[in-house]
């Protein structure tokens, strides 16, 4: 897996139904790296990636995967390249873990060809990555959140593809769960080189996992680039409507966000910069 | 180190699926088993019993004990037209409830069996056709009425409760239609009415027999060639989409062989009751989350309309078209998955 493959945007316009939400955006997504989308509530930054992942039309211009337009291509080929972990999958009852995992490899299948060794191999890889190898008899509906979706990130990677969009992945997690998710995605992208584009709400795990960041605002991308680069608080201001102090983080040594509301802030004075 | 883990897992992974693939087959194996057993006693007990051996002889055209105008011209029809519409009505009511992600969604609660129903009876009674053309008008009945109902309800992928309510009202306006055309045509007797408000097999004759089986082959391979797909757009449009699943087009591929199926069965048998939304259902009990629904589904539809035509016409104080029976036991079944839809949304 050392092909690179490119994505990106050329004067796209996106939306739903007659809704422009997104016009004019040209952008690539840097190859092997690991990308945050970040914006507010219904900035687009989720139609952004639905586009991205062909899962909506474009309005005009195109998405182009390794310079071909992704709407065009055969679906079954996309998906041998390009997955996508969408925001709220739904889990047939019943359905066990390995079962679940298993359904990943439907873009390697023609109509008659029988489950594989390769496919055998593919699924124990993933459920080993995720660390869910001793769950794969347990049915999903049985299992916690963050196992749950750590089950729908393993049927992903079954798919085995070399560029991975995730919608909102670490949504409705705990913090822990959070984290472990974040890192079994920086895992994936170093073991495999895997180019990993994320919807992301929590701008400080954003700039900490991010080797690039892209904020949308105002149905346009505001700004594209390396966290520690571009995020800073006229970026917070302009995109989130909020006041903050950029600091440190200590751990990571990228920037961190902290906000600035009506309430709870000592020296007031000091804060307005 | 890693390698062996690797290998380990692999090895378990298989044991899975094997364990999984061994339920599928036990459970498809026990149910053909039982559609044959159905098959042969439907031939050979009647009003008299015909030992299994001379129906056999019957069948193979040897003029044996008289047996061959009882098994040839009454019994066999039937029973071949018990397994077929069976089998369509279990493969296309599957084939919703699944694409639905709801087993209300079922093509006899939603208006797609009565909507065949109703056009069959009216072509018949009010436009006098006859054989092909009335399984042809009630399929184009049936696609219309499907696409009024996706058209009313909107709602992409999943059958909410908005869906099944528009179709279990679009289904009484067409039950109506049916009782009124039958009313309409006082030359209709009794038990003929009675096949086409819940459905029997009564009278089979083998011309009535060919179009369901060609319908079976046809629609029914369609169906077998999009179960894959099916089997994917069950998690959502979404994922689907990112598995290389066009959801439109799979939808509108299942959608056409599935009312294909209904309508070509309700036309030669009528809408035999619940047969389409009870198989779904028990074979997805049977099969506990293990693959191969559709072809568990079918054959729950044959067992279903076997044993229930069995048990009308010989197991009663009086004789009973099939859709009677299996509208009686169809009905407290639809109460209970109605409670456990109302409490957990459940999908199939």
């Amino acid at each position: 897996m050392t092909m690179n493959r490119t994505l990106e945007a050329k004067t796209l316009s996106a939306g739903y139904d007659k809704k422009v939400i997104l016009q004019d955006v040209t952008l690539g997504l840097p190859a092997g790296k690991i990308t945050a989308i970040v914006g507010g509530n219904a900035s687009g930054k989720s139609t952004l990636l639905r586009t991205l992942a062909r899962i909506l039309p474009v309005k005009s211009g195109s998405v182009l995967l390794d310079g071909k337009a992704v709407h065009q291509m055969p679906s079954r080929e996309v998906a041998q390249i390009m997955g996508l972990l969408p925001q709220s999958p739904i889990a047939p009852e019943g359905i066990t873990v390995a079962d679940l995992v298993g359904r990943g490899r439907h873009p390697h299948h023609g109509l008659f060809s029988r489950w594989s060794n390769d496919d055998e191999r593919a699924v124990a890889i993933a459920l080993k990555a995720t660390g869910i190898t001793e769950l794969a008899e347990r049915e999903l509906d049985s299992l916690s959140g963050g196992q749950r979706q750590r089950a729908w990130i393993a049927m992903a990677l079954a798919q085995e593809t070399e560029l991975l969009l995730l919608d909102e992945p670490t949504t409705f997690l705990d913090v822990a769960h959070q984290i472990e998710v974040l890192d079994l995605l920086v895992d994936m992208n170093t073991s495999r080189s895997t180019t990993i584009v994320m919807v992301l709400h929590d701008l400080n795990l954003a700039a900490r996992y991010a080797d690039h960041l892209i904020a949308v605002a105002n149905k346009g991308i505001y700004a594209k680039g390396p966290p520690a680069e571009i995020l800073n608080e006229t970026l917070v201001r302009d995109v989130f409507g909020l006041d903050c102090r950029i600091v440190n983080d200590p751990v990571s040594h990228t920037p961190a966000m902290v906000p600035i509301g009506r309430h709870r802030v000592v020296r007031a004075e000091n804060t307005a910069a | 180190m890693s390698m062996q883990a690797t290998d380990q897992t692999t090895q378990l992974r298989g044991d899975i699926r094997q364990h999984a693939n061994r339920r599928s087959f036990i459970v498809v194996a026990l149910l053909s088993a039982m559609v044959l057993a159905l098959f042969v006693l439907s031939l050979s007990c009647g009003r008299g019993c015909i030992a299994p051996p001379d129906v056999i002889a019957a069948l193979f055209g040897s003029e044996a004990s008289g047996a061959s105008f009882v098994v040839n011209d009454l019994r066999l029809p039937r029973a071949l037209l018990s397994i077929l519409a069976g089998l369509s009505f279990g493969l296309g009511g599957v084939a919703f409830q699944v694409m639905l992600r709801n087993p209300l969604a079922s093509p006899d609660i939603i208006g797609i069996s009565s909507s065949a129903g109703a056009a069959a009876v009216f072509a018949i009674v009010i436009l006098s056709f006859d054989g092909w053309l009335v399984s042809v008008v009630a399929v184009v009945s049936g696609l219309l009425v499907a696409t009024v109902i996706w058209g009313l309800s909107s709602s992409r992928g999943a059958a909410g409760a908005r869906l099944i309510l528009i179709g279990i009202g679009v289904s009484a306006m067409l039950d109506s239609v049916t009782a009124y055309v039958l009313l309409e045509a006082p030359a209709w007797d009794r038990a003929e009415a009675l096949r086409w408000l819940t459905g029997s097999v009564n009278g089979a004759q083998l011309p009535n027999v060919i179009p369901v089986l060609a319908a079976l082959v046809v629609f029914g391979g369609l169906l077998l060639t999009s179960a894959r797909d099916l089997d994917i757009l069950r998690l959502g449009d979404d994922a689907a989409r990112a598995l290389g699943v066009r959801a439109d087009a799979t939808r509108l591929r299942v959608t056409l062989a599935a009312v294909g199926l209904v309508a070509f069965a309700t036309s030669a048998a009528g809408p035999i009751a619940f047969v389409a939304f009870l198989s779904g259902p028990i074979a997805a009990r049977l099969l506990g989350g293990s693959r191969g629904i559709l072809a568990a589904a079918a054959l729950v539809g044959a067992v279903l309309v076997l044993a229930g035509d069995f048990t009308g016409q010989f197991l009663l104080p009086t004789r009973l078209p099939v859709g009677v029976v299996t509208g009686a036991v169809g009905a407290p079944f639809l109460l209970y998955l109605i409670v456990r839809t109302n409490r957990n949304g459940g999908t199939l």
